[in-house]
């Protein structure tokens, strides 16, 4: 009898094993904090305007567009913007502007979040950092480390050039790392370093992103300890990363380059939305089976073939092509903030309602398109608003240089309410009555100017 | 102070104690087994009542057990192959060049000529090591494009040797990391081979940058990661640094030592967790520890970007980086140690760690000797000094840093990719065999020390292609303490 419960202990004892080490993968957001950056580095109506007419490079033309692609651009007139452009310097700036635009950020959000979630330092055993634009050495993440003191045998990984969608990569590796050890906590770093990036020529395609790229940047504290899954916010459902620079329109679509007359600025190609569209697409392709639930896909499935059968037979009437129903298996989604077009279209494929989409049109008006932390905005947005209970399921999709669509499903562990959120203090003011943009009340008259005769003198001040 | 057989016997009892126990009980067992004689063992035998069922249930109890427990083994990682990039002969810098670019360059400054004409000469720099085609314009005319072309030119051509070694279809890469510090477009340069090479679009890639010289070591621990969770994938790592934007063009001193050092190179490693590549991988990863001093405020300062007083942006070495250096190395191997070193060893150390605390504290703490643990030292090519502090530290040979002060001579600090010319190095002159277990260190701005330990997984011919291929029987040379120039 004894010789028989021993081999079936071991065997209980390695089924358990496998059984537990399941439970200590998960991986949880413990809390997040969002960067609200000082008062006095808004940037409103006037000063934009300030701005542009600083530029001597910059003529009547490109004053056309620049008021055609300010005003549909969805942006408001509380938008953060670097130190550097605030103080005037925008033309030559150094290196120290860009450290000290990161340290802002840094010292504010960081500490608001130890503090917070009352986790120190030195408990840190992960750190992720994407800043895309800025590489220097020491690394970002070093300096993190520096002023955080935080332990030797951390693992960090500073992730750089991966654009706007550079969250979910991040999140990425910190899922993989939670799956072969246990009781980590890590802490992800997302931003973007608008200083060294500005762009100072005339080239259309790359001024555009002086008008849509503002300063912002979120900090994530998650874990895989079982013992916190209480405490956490979101539980990590699954994670699709979709990567088109094998295609060559799409690479080139969103590229860092120098133009005509060396000035270095990131190229918007025109066909930045087809490679968008497509991406986006087979990124849904390959999410869609994973997070909606079996009855949709049957549905899907049932009227797709039922189309093709009744349109062999029927050559004439072609019925309307099945829509999948996202909203099955999703109950909010968290759209990355590239632009009003950006999100319009993505709300059109989704047949997303107005409710749906106004985190995110609320996340561009209110901090413009803050690269790879814009998703967590528009989280924190509806934490704000309540809209976030337990059981839900959050989609969140963002696109990048590359061309990348990269998305991921957070399900809520607890109903959560506003406390100490980015949006506390003006959340009640939105969704404003209208978000037109007051560029086109102030400058309209520019298209109304004669390329000839139009000529700005020297002390003009903009009223 | 010990004869030296009193150690070598101590060090063989210790390293083989189980040995030493089994022997003997095995011993007593069969001494009684044969007193019993072969009519009792026979009688013994058939009184065990063996039923078919039973054994049946016993031995699928057992196959059970074994599959699970096999199954929750962590993965081994493999290194199928490398390749490092050799720069075309049209890139080279001898020193007379290097130091006529300098003196047209600086030619208000003849104190900074001449203070990097003094590293040139103590540098342990040879007359073949490369840089960039826009480097050798005067003055250099480092343009995004340009720097984009060399990242092109090196990556690539790393890339395409690795897979004519290994014979991989792009198609069948899973995951992809590229480290390089000091360059970092929008797309990334991973955006850029996933372009070149058709990559497939449910690609896990990442881009490391800013984390220095052993950043191939961190791209190694995260490909590591990865591959522990994705069974039967393989990793593509690049592990690269582009010197064109990099080049300092002022004339603070502290800051031209970098353009004294640092040279172009490039390394493409296939890492893989397929139960088919175990028998052609040229090597099996042991360990990976990682070490970050960043909590220290000299060590986060001895490697730090900043801009001079003209606004040009340079990487400033600091003095203590020796001292930095020493001490995170330091506490590398304090956690390394225990993971390598025999058995005979961590009890030496344990004893004498004892002894100072309890008895005397002036006993000379015991420095394990890492030539137990490990057959080759790959340390980074960072510098002369680097190496030559090294050697002092861990007391080995010349023959052991052999390798790196010689990679130094060929190729310059190419940064990352340096550990592999390294290896390389090892390979071409026939020194690794199945079996041997390499150790590589590197150290990297931040500061950090990462190190890597790997075992030889096959019989590895000498290499025909690679780096080393036309200039190996010329080495090693001996490198003079000052080049007189």
């Amino acid at each position: 009898m004894f010789s028989y419960c021993f081999p079936l202990l071991c065997l209980f004892y390695n089924l358990w094993k496998i059984f537990d080490r399941r439970r200590h993968q998960n991986c949880y957001i413990l809390d997040y904090e969002c960067y609200k950056p000082s008062d006095d580095k808004k940037l409103s109506t006037r000063f934009c305007g300030e701005v542009i007419r600083r530029n001597k490079q910059l003529g009547l033309n490109e004053y056309k567009f620049l008021l055609k692609a300010i005003v549909s651009s969805g942006i408001g007139e509380d938008t953060y913007g670097p130190r550097m452009v605030l103080e005037g310097r925008e033309m030559s700036p150094t290196l120290e502007d860009a450290i000290i635009e990161m340290d802002d950020f840094f010292l504010d959000t960081i500490d608001k979040l130890f503090n917070k979630t009352g986790i120190s330092p030195s408990e840190i055993d992960v750190l992720v950092v994407n800043i895309s634009m800025l590489a220097i050495v020491p690394s970002l993440s070093s300096r993190i480390i520096h002023h955080y003191k935080m332990r030797e045998d951390i693992k960090v990984y500073n992730l750089t050039g991966m654009g706007c969608s550079a969250s979910p990569i991040a999140i990425n590796i910190v899922q993989n790392i939670f799956k072969t050890q246990r009781n980590v906590q890590a802490l992800i770093v997302t931003s973007e370093s608008l200083s060294l990036g500005w762009y100072t020529g005339k080239d259309r395609s790359m001024i555009l992103t002086n008008c849509l790229f503002r300063s912002g940047g979120c900090a994530i504290l998650l874990t895989n300890k079982v013992a916190l899954k209480e405490k956490a916010m979101f539980k990590l459902k699954c994670l699709v990363r979709t990567h088109h620079g094998a295609k060559d329109e799409s690479y080139d679509c969103c590229k860092q380059k120098e133009d005509d007359q060396g000035y270095e600025g990131v190229h918007l190609g025109k066909n930045l939305p087809k490679a968008a569209t497509r991406a986006f697409v087979d990124n849904l392709k390959e999410i869609a089976p994973k997070i909606l639930p079996v009855r949709e896909l049957l549905r899907f499935t049932l009227l797709t073939l039922i189309r093709k059968m009744t349109q062999k037979y029927n050559k004439t009437g072609a019925a309307a092509r099945p829509v999948i129903n996202f909203k099955t298996g999703i109950d909010h989604f968290c759209l990355h903030t590239g632009g009003k077009a950006v999100i319009d279209a993505v709300a059109q494929n989704l047949n997303l309602s107005e409710y749906d989409i106004e985190p995110a049109r609320m996340t561009l008006h209110r901090f413009g398109n803050t690269s790879a932390s814009s998703i967590w905005y528009v989280l924190a947005y509806m934490q704000a608003k309540k809209r976030l209970k337990k059981g839900n399921k959050v989609f969140m999709i963002s696109f990048g240089a590359g061309f990348k669509c990269n998305s991921c499903l957070w399900e809520v562990m607890r109903d959560l309410d506003q406390d100490g959120n980015v949006w506390k203090e003006f959340i009640n003011s939105y969704p404003p009555k209208t978000i037109d943009n007051p560029f086109f009340e102030k400058y309209g008259w520019i298209n109304e100017e004669d390329p000839d005769t139009f000529h700005i003198p020297d002390d003009y001040v903009i009223p | 102070m010990l004869p030296k057989y009193v150690k070598l016997g101590y060090r063989y009892l210790v390293d083989h104690i189980l040995t030493f126990l089994f022997i003997p009980i095995m011993a007593a067992v069969s001494i009684q087994i044969l007193r019993l004689g072969p009519e009792e063992i026979l009688t013994i035998w058939n009184s065990l009542q063996f039923y078919f069922f039973q054994i049946l249930c016993s031995s699928f109890l057992v196959t059970l057990i074994a599959t699970v427990y096999f199954m929750s083994k962590p993965r081994s990682i493999y290194l199928v192959d490398y390749a490092c990039y050799k720069p075309p002969i049209t890139s080279r810098v001898p020193f007379s060049t290097f130091m006529e670019h300098s003196r047209l360059i600086l030619k208000d400054n003849p104190k900074s000529v001449e203070f990097q004409m003094r590293i040139l000469e103590r540098s342990g720099l040879g007359e073949e090591t490369s840089l960039p085609p826009a480097i050798h314009y005067i003055p250099p005319n480092p343009t995004m494009e340009a720097a984009r072309g060399e990242a092109e030119a090196v990556i690539f051509s790393a890339i395409d040797s690795l897979m004519q070694k290994t014979r991989i279809k792009p198609k069948d890469i899973d995951i992809l990391i590229v480290n390089c510090s000091l360059f970092s477009p929008t797309p990334s340069l991973s955006a850029m081979v996933v372009n070149k090479y058709r990559l497939r679009s449910n690609i896990k890639s990442f881009n490391l940058s800013g984390m220095g010289c052993s950043a191939g070591l961190i791209s190694i621990d995260l490909a590591r990661d990865l591959l522990q969770v994705h069974p039967n994938s393989n990793a593509l790592v690049v592990s690269t640094e582009i010197i064109t934007p990099n080049y300092y063009q002022g004339s603070e001193r502290a800051m031209l030592l970098p353009n004294c050092l640092f040279r172009v190179g490039s390394a493409a490693i296939l890492l893989s967790n397929k139960r088919g590549d175990r028998n052609r991988a040229k090597y099996k990863l042991v360990h990976v520890v990682r070490t970050h001093k960043g909590a220290d405020d000299k060590a986060y300062k001895c490697v730090y970007e900043q801009e001079d007083p003209q606004g040009k942006v340079g990487i400033n070495l600091s003095k203590d980086l020796m001292i930095i250096a020493g001490e995170a190395l330091k506490s590398n191997i304090t956690t390394i140690g225990p993971l390598v070193l025999p058995a005979s060893e961590q009890l030496l150390f344990l004893f004498t760690l004892i002894g100072r605390k309890i008895f005397n504290s002036k006993w000379k703490p015991y420095i394990p000797d890492f030539k137990q643990a490990f057959e080759h030292f790959c340390i980074h090519a960072g510098g002369r000094a680097v190496i030559d502090e090294l050697q002092k530290n861990l007391q080995l040979s010349a023959e052991h840093v052999e390798a790196s002060r010689m990679t130094l001579h060929r190729f310059g600090n190419t940064s990352s990719s340096s550990l592999w010319y390294e290896l390389s190095y090892i390979e071409a002159k026939g020194r690794m065999k199945k079996g041997d277990r390499i150790w590589q260190i590197a150290f990297g701005s931040g500061f950090k020390c990462n190190s890597a330990v790997w075992k030889c997984n096959r019989r590895i011919k000498t290499p025909t292609d690679g780096p080393w291929q036309d200039c190996i029987n010329r080495y090693p040379v001996h490198i003079p303490e000052i080049v007189k120039l």
